[in-house]
């Protein structure tokens, strides 16, 4: 079992015939995108055909699970009950290494909120929320800190 | 929409139900509201429901038009309308359909409506669907999806994005590092809007005045948006009445023209920064108007400068902000310095803005009520009314795929 910040009573992902994939890497640790595999083009949330060239033919590309934060917000109110130990919490958006220009909506976690900032160095972190469900998160790549607690 | 500049078609009646904060209203259902605003509009229009063949509105509406005709008793349905565009982006889209209908003869009186009672369902502040389960232990787990949109917010809920509030608040801290937009900025659309408010009796913040200190005061609810830069949640109703310009001469009060109107979104773009957030960086930390804004000006003949007064969609004060970026009163990052210069206020602001209250201050209808406003402002009955407007500006959500009206005095 993996560290926790966040609550089992959180929202639990819904997926669909192209988005189920997507679920499944990250259960096993693995931050992927979908690429075409016709032109090349990463594209997310994954859908059936490629936007650039409109093939049919994609894949999943694993990727490092770095990234930088290209912007954030510090939520302070809590919109479920279960959250109030947990706010403030920060949400950002994280430009993924090798992603080709791809973003993905997550958290920082083990951070003080003021030190969330554009720009920031991330790398990717597990929370293992059920047998079937992880969640990245990311953590700042200069941080030393453990897991665990919520920040 | 070229062919109708000047043209076929006109808006000449506009209704609304009382607006109550959310939870007011529990004597009348949110779809006795619809009727309710729709009979209204069509007697300011001094027309009956027996003239009405026609009927329209936008994404995510919970009260169908077949129900609404069979409710009032139209004799003949011919023409039931429904923009894709979601929530707030559609209102000025479901008036331009309504105008394409009249136009192109499909029906001849039609009247665009929206009922929002979040009292009696659930509040848009705890974002779309996905709801977690009330009490009891469970096992958090991925399910099946029911949607298109239910599989793409996936990628934002599990991560704490409970609603729009999370979700822009993150496009404006890219504006912010961007262009070096401040809280200030924001808090002089909030301050703006509540002072228009005031003078407005059906507003629900009415007779709530705001300062800057108030405005700064307000509690933090997903930095940098504090709860006054947030729109109202409230219950309510209002509705337009469209039709030709040759039965228009028959109506009780003087017909609005639609001068030009344009609708849609930008490629990649997607369903807006709300699920999409690998867009291109200019399209990111913006409205996503720009080319509804050019097939607009293109449209109606007319530029920015030529616009009296606006009524611009106002979810978020913020999103106030990039809209008048996108639509070209000002520079990309300009949208903070021009509110903070006093344009948005009326008397005296070069571009009075939200002359009702807004979403902000007034009521949160998705917009219609702007259009409403923008009628008002055209016939000399706004509470706020700017002397001699001859052109209004009607904008519907930024943020997501959208819509935007210039409407102008026959």
């Amino acid at each position: 079992m993996t560290a926790r910040w966040f609550p089992d009573e959180m929202p639990v992902p819904a997926a669909s015939a192209e988005t189920a994939g997507w679920w499944e890497a990250a259960a096993a640790h693995r931050l992927v995108v979908q690429s075409c595999r016709a032109c090349g083009a990463t594209r997310h949330p994954p859908g059936p055909v490629c936007p650039a060239c409109r093939s049919t033919a994609w894949e999943w590309t694993t990727l490092p699970g770095t990234g930088t934060v290209y912007t954030y917000t510090v939520v302070h109110q809590a919109f479920i009950p279960a959250l109030a130990d947990t706010v403030p919490y920060v949400v950002a958006v994280v430009e993924l290494d090798g992603g080709a220009g791809t973003r993905l909506v997550s958290n920082l976690v083990d951070v003080h909120p003021a030190e969330a900032a554009v720009g920031a160095r991330v790398e990717v972190v597990w929370e293992d929320m059920g047998p079937d469900l992880a969640l990245p998160r990311f953590r700042l790549l200069s941080a030393t800190a453990g897991g665990g607690g919520a920040s | 929409m070229t062919a109708a500049r000047g043209g076929g078609a006109c808006l000449v009646g506009v209704g609304e139900t009382r607006y109550a904060k959310w939870g007011g209203i529990t004597d009348a259902s949110e779809y006795e509201l619809a009727l309710e605003a729709i009979l209204a509009a069509v007697a300011d229009a001094g027309l009956t429901v027996d003239d009405v063949d026609g009927l329209a509105s936008f994404a995510e509406d919970r009260n169908d038009a077949t129900f609404v005709a069979a409710d009032l008793g139209l004799p003949e349905l011919r023409y039931a309308g429904l923009s894709w565009l979601p929530g707030g982006g559609g209102a000025c889209a479901a008036v331009a359909n309504a105008v394409a209908a009249v136009e192109s003869g499909t029906a001849e009186v039609v009247v665009v409506y929206r009922s929002l009672c979040q009292g009696q369902f659930r509040r848009f502040g705890r974002g779309p669907g996905n709801a977690p389960a009330a009490g009891g232990r469970r096992v958090p787990h991925v399910r099946r999806a029911r949607s298109i949109l239910d599989a793409h917010v996936a990628f934002t809920m599990p991560f704490g994005v409970f609603g729009p509030p999370i979700a822009y608040a993150m496009v404006l801290q890219r504006h912010m590092h961007r262009f070096g937009t401040t809280a200030e900025h924001m808090g002089h659309v909030a301050v703006t809007t509540r002072a228009h408010a005031a003078r407005n009796r059906r507003a629900v913040m009415g007779g709530r005045p705001m300062t800057m200190d108030d405005y700064m005061a307000s509690r933090m609810v997903s930095e940098p948006f504090r709860l006054f830069d947030c729109c109202l949640e409230n219950d309510g109703a209002c509705a337009v009445v469209v039709t030709s310009t040759a039965r228009a001469a028959d109506t009780a009060k003087a017909p609005v023209a639609v001068l030009g109107a344009a609708q849609g979104t930008l490629r990649g773009f997607g369903h807006g920064q709300y699920s999409n957030v690998s867009m291109p960086d200019d399209d990111y930390a913006s409205a996503g108007a720009r080319g509804v804004a050019a097939r607009l000006w293109e449209a109606a003949g007319l530029g920015p400068a030529d616009v009296d007064v606006a009524q611009i969609y106002d979810h978020f004060t913020g999103l106030v902000l990039l809209s008048l970026e996108d639509f070209g009163f000002c520079g990309r990052g300009e949208g903070g310095p021009m509110a903070a210069s006093g344009a948005l206020a009326w008397p005296g602001g070069a571009l009075p803005t939200n002359t009702h209250g807004g979403s902000l201050s007034e009521a949160y209808i998705h917009g219609l009520n702007h259009v409403v406003e923008g009628v008002r402002q055209l016939r000399g009955e706004s509470t706020c009314q700017v002397d001699g407007a001859e052109t209004c500006l009607v904008t519907s959500a930024a943020g997501v795929p959208t819509s935007a009206l210039v409407l102008g005095r026959r």
